[in-house]
């Protein structure tokens, strides 16, 4: 989830009157988790579905409406305006084809609000941006640029000075030379034209989704901003939009519309919207009974508004609260308003009984089982790796199964065996006392229409005596003494054992495993230094079936 | 109560209590025990603190080649002055016979003026003595090898500048003596009693994986709180794990760098048309975007157990349930102290029209309190599936801080309604390795994994 740092004293005062103590009691209930605290920063952990918490002006609406401060929605005042065209060309529709925008003026702008911005930026583009495919963000010096704009496309040759660059450069030379050409230049594909937008001068203002022109950059002199979204579908600019736009309001901006035409685009209407839930869904919910009056406050301390209308409270919806889909996300709101810490647990006697799965209760037993035998349980991951698997153990890997891109190469293989992981578990504790006797249940997993998963038992024995008849007793006492089944074994040959000491192990003369002594030459592979017996029994099929 | 003792330690006290001081071989030879038996009863008594052990290095001598020589036909001195018992003789007969001992010996004799020498002749002034200097050294040392103490040091002197004669070994001895409480003690006279008190060796217990002790202890709660448990498959297509659960097909989380993915393998069946119907049309409608069913059947290692739990309602639409489910689930994830790739999870859920979400929060009070947790709080969070969603906070008196452990929520309708599922349902769950790290007081997650007997044989069993 990502984070972002708030400072105490900032807070402090977009709040009002409130001590740092109620903030940082109070932040948790938002839903911000604290993750580190010095002095007066403090960084928190915010929910992706709540963007407008990316910066301090985001999460001061939301404090002020659980500490009662200001309750109620905050309404965005937008000023109509005609003075702010953008005309959107056809040949954008099949690349990026909607783009939305607002006006912010006469705003302070210092250090502090411009890397608070910045980070709302960052986090919507990977948000609910979707990494600016979706949607994405500039944010531009009013003063810089000349309306009326166009949002057009242009071709790969064409030249702009791109942001954080002194000289000029091609579309291209940007895409194949800087970072975020390098990150973002897939999102456009291998069409010849790419979006622009252009002012009055033809100057290029923007380069939707990847870069902003150098001219508008945002400094600490900028009074006025103009900020455009572009994106695949209109609601998700619109949706993006209403976020910023709430902040820059809250961050003590004026705002005016921009009118947008042409290609099914149009200005953005940044609107409440009405959704209505029945009382008694809200009281079932959570548990409680609540009056009429106290959900509506409740509901306004989440800076919403509602009135109710029979059983029925009817909600009014910023736009930037997007994230409410429906009755249940209100539920939430109004448990959020009301205070989760004023939620007593309770807990009603359960009606069912509980059940141990039958192949739990088996597994089980065979643990107890082996236990009685002296054998010491290990639990090794199921993804692996291909050394461990086959090349230690001379296993045939042509049907190995594994995932795409892991992060550890330890872990690249689902594993088909449980004993080699055994033997890798020996040859990490040569230094350890002998006898070592350890066992092992878990799943394994065979590329089979698609995949089978079954249940694998295996155990081995390390020692100087180390010999076939003890583990094949061991075998044979746990099966019969586990599950009352008696097998038998039949000489076999396996790449893992050593040539006449090995079997494997029918059942009804069905083979359900391989016993005996491990290879020589895999004993040196794992640099373990006495003999070792083993043996592995698939049991999903034999002892685990119904 | 008077003190139990070892035969071996009896034979050893009474031996000390005669001769204060002995060395482990002058013991032997005093109790006739070997010196392994009187070696682990010193070490016996020492840690009962009774006997005291000096240890001092010491000089061990033995007889040189000229010292055998001579003890065997005796010192050269000797032998010229036996050749002279019967009067002066004559100075080349004397050379003759000695060969080279004839120099040293005439050398000893004229300087202690045993011998008198004129012309060619040498007469006796002293013939016969009972013993020379050196020769009861001699015998005293014989083939053996005895400490310096034992020997007469003047006698000795006479010795150690002649060349060849004494070989002195500096050596390690342990002095053995009692201490004043072992003087006094009485010894019983019961002859078959052991060293009840004396260290044995360690053997090691064959249990089960501790992680599966705190695994079957949780599986255990939730079937006395009423739970049944279901199993599943730890692949599932990305239907079940994501798009069943409302996690858009282009949520950050469904990428390759937080999910296994399998390699070229997709579901071939992934659901009834009528759940994919449905499931599609709530992401169209809800999320915006185009729903692609070939993104639904990419296979993936389960990053949650929820897609069992989720299916399992599916199918069987119950009125009322109490059901969990258990198991390995998987995350793309840097290995570290505190992340593993693959961990194991508890995942429960109550289907019913009494479901509240102070119901949820009751019952995880009632599990935490089970497993010894009883100082836990409750704070407002966010699941793609979950509506309203908490999380449970417990505080970690060894950290001294809050820590999040399980998750919970009411699944959303739009999970739900999509596949007929029409009661609300309430669903927790968590990581169990984070809760048994808090039971075996372990700060690296690894441990459990990494089967070091070391540890497997020494960590205690928690209750």
């Amino acid at each position: 989830m990502p984070v972002v740092e708030l400072s105490y004293s900032r807070l402090q005062k977009l709040i009002g009157k409130v001590s740092k103590k109620q903030i940082s009691d109070s932040l948790p209930f938002l839903g911000l988790d604290i993750e580190s605290e010095d002095k007066d920063l403090v960084r928190v952990e915010y929910s992706p579905n709540r963007p407008d918490y990316s910066t301090d002006f985001g999460i001061a609406l939301g404090l002020q409406g659980l500490l009662g401060i200001k309750t109620g929605p905050i309404k965005l005042n937008v000023k109509k305006s005609n003075k702010y065209p953008i005309s959107v060309k056809s040949t954008v529709s099949r690349i990026r084809p909607f783009v939305t925008g607002i006006i912010a003026k006469n705003g302070k702008i210092d250090d502090k609000t411009i890397k608070q911005l910045m980070t709302m930026q960052e986090d919507l583009h990977f948000g609910i941006g979707r990494k600016r495919k979706k949607s994405s963000i500039g944010i531009h010096d009013l003063d810089k640029i000349s309306f009326p704009l166009v949002y057009t496309t242009t071709t790969r040759s064409h030249k702009f000075i791109p942001l954080n660059s002194e000289k000029e450069l091609s579309i291209s030379e940007i895409l194949d030379t800087t970072d975020v050409g390098k990150d973002y230049g897939s999102l456009l594909g291998q069409s010849p034209q790419v979006p622009i937008i252009l002012d009055a001068k033809q100057n290029t203002v923007s380069f939707p989704p990847i870069i902003n022109a150098s001219v508008t950059t945002v400094t600490t002199k900028t009074k006025n901003l103009f900020v455009e979204v572009t994106g695949l579908n209109k609601d998700d600019a619109e949706d993006m939009l209403s976020v910023v736009a709430t902040v820059l309001q809250s961050a003590g901006f004026t705002l005016e519309s921009v009118k947008i035409t042409g290609a099914k685009n149009s200005s953005p209407k940044l609107e409440y919207r009405k959704m209505s839930v029945n009382s008694s869904l809200i009281n079932q919910i959570l548990g409680l009974n609540l009056t009429s009056s106290k959900i509506i406050s409740s509901l306004k301390k989440s800076r919403l508004d509602a009135s109710s209308k029979g059983t029925n409270i009817v909600c009014t919806i910023p736009a930037y609260r997007f994230d409410i889909f429906g009755p249940m996300d209100l539920v939430e709101e109004v448990a959020l308003g009301y205070g989760i810490q004023n939620l007593e647990p309770t807990i009603s006697p359960s009606q069912t009984i509980g059940q141990t799965n039958s192949i739990s209760l088996k597994l089980k037993s065979l643990d107890q089982t082996m236990i009685g035998l002296g054998y010491l349980e290990a639990l090794n991951s199921s993804l692996t790796s291909k050394r461990v698997l086959y090349d230690m153990t001379n296993r045939d890997s042509t049907k190995l199964l594994s995932v795409l891109d892991s992060k550890s190469r330890e872990h690249t293989i689902l594993r088909d065996s449980v004993l080699p992981g055994l033997l890798e578990n020996l040859s990490r504790n040569i230094h350890e006392s002998y006898p070592q006797k350890m066992f092992e249940t878990g799943t394994v997993f065979a590329t089979e229409n698609p995949i089978s998963e079954k249940i694998s038992f295996s155990g081995i024995s390390a020692h100087k005596d180390a010999n076939f008849t003890e583990i094949k007793s061991i075998i044979q006492s746990a099966l019969n003494i586990g599950f009352g089944i008696k097998i038998e074994t039949k000489t076999a040959t396996n790449s893992t054992f050593e040539e006449g000491h090995c079997a494997s192990i029918l059942l009804n003369n069905i083979p359900i495993g391989i016993v005996g002594k491990i290879d020589s030459k895999i004993i040196e592979n794992y640099k373990i230094r006495v003999p070792v017996v083993g043996f592995e029994i698939s049991l999903t099929d034999s002892i685990l079936k119904n | 109560m008077s003190q139990v003792f070892h035969d071996i330690e009896k034979k050893i006290i009474t031996s000390l209590r005669a001769d204060l001081k002995q060395s482990p071989e002058m013991l032997q030879n005093s109790t006739g025990l070997s010196l392994d038996q009187i070696r682990r009863g010193i070490e016996w008594l020492k840690l009962k603190d009774l006997a005291i052990v000096d240890e001092s290095s010491v000089s061990i001598l033995s007889l040189g080649k000229n010292g055998i020589e001579s003890l065997k036909m005796n010192l050269p001195e000797r032998r010229l002055l036996d050749l002279l018992k019967d009067g002066p003789r004559k100075l080349s007969d004397l050379q003759k016979e000695l060969g080279t001992i004839f120099g040293p010996a005439m050398g000893l004799c004229k300087k202690n003026n045993w011998i008198e020498i004129t012309d060619n002749q040498i007469s006796p002034i002293f013939v016969s003595a009972d013993e020379l200097p050196g020769e009861k050294t001699l015998k005293q040392i014989g083939t053996k090898q005895i400490p310096k103490s034992l020997v007469d040091e003047n006698d000795l002197a006479s010795l150690l500048n002649r060349p060849d004669f004494i070989i002195d070994t500096p050596k390690k001895t342990k002095e053995i003596s009692l201490t004043d409480t072992a003087m006094k003690i009485e010894l019983s006279n019961s002859s078959d009693a052991i060293d009840v008190e004396a260290k044995v060796p360690e053997v090691f217990v064959a249990r089960t994986h501790p992680l599966k002790d705190t695994i079957d202890e949780i599986r255990e709660i939730f079937v006395t709180l009423g739970f049944s448990e279901i199993l599943g498959n730890m692949t599932q297509s990305s239907f079940w794990n994501f798009d069943a659960l409302f996690t858009p097909q282009d949520h950050p989380a469904r990428e390759l760098q937080d999910t296994f993915y399998l390699d070229r393998i997709n579901a071939k069946k992934i659901g009834t048309p009528e759940q994919i119907k449905k499931v599609s049309e709530s992401h169209k409608k809800n999320w915006r975007y185009q729903w692609d069913i070939n993104e639904a059947r990419k296979m993936v290692l389960r990053t949650h157990t929820t897609c069992v739990t989720i299916k399992h309602l599916a199918e069987n639409k119950p009125d009322e349930a109490r059901i969990f489910s258990l198991g390995r689930v998987f995350r793309n994830e840097k290995v570290s102290y505190k992340h593993l790739v693959e961990f194991n999870q508890i995942e429960g859920v109550v289907v019913g029209k009494d479901a509240s979400l102070k119901n949820l929060m009751g019952i995880q009070r009632e599990f935490y309190k089970r497993i010894g947790i009883t100082k836990i709080k409750f704070w407002p969070t966010f699941f793609p599936y979950t509506e309203p969603s908490l999380q449970t906070m417990v505080y970690n008196e060894k950290l001294g801080k809050w820590i999040e452990l399980f998750g919970m929520g009411i699944f959303r309708p739009e999970v739900t309604k999509p596949l007929g599922i029409t009661q609300p349902v309430l669903a927790w769950g968590g990581g169990i390795e984070r809760i048994a790290m808090l039971k075996y007081d372990l700060d690296d997650v690894r441990e459990f994994y990494n089967n070091n007997l070391g540890w497997l044989r020494s960590a205690k069993k928690c209750q």
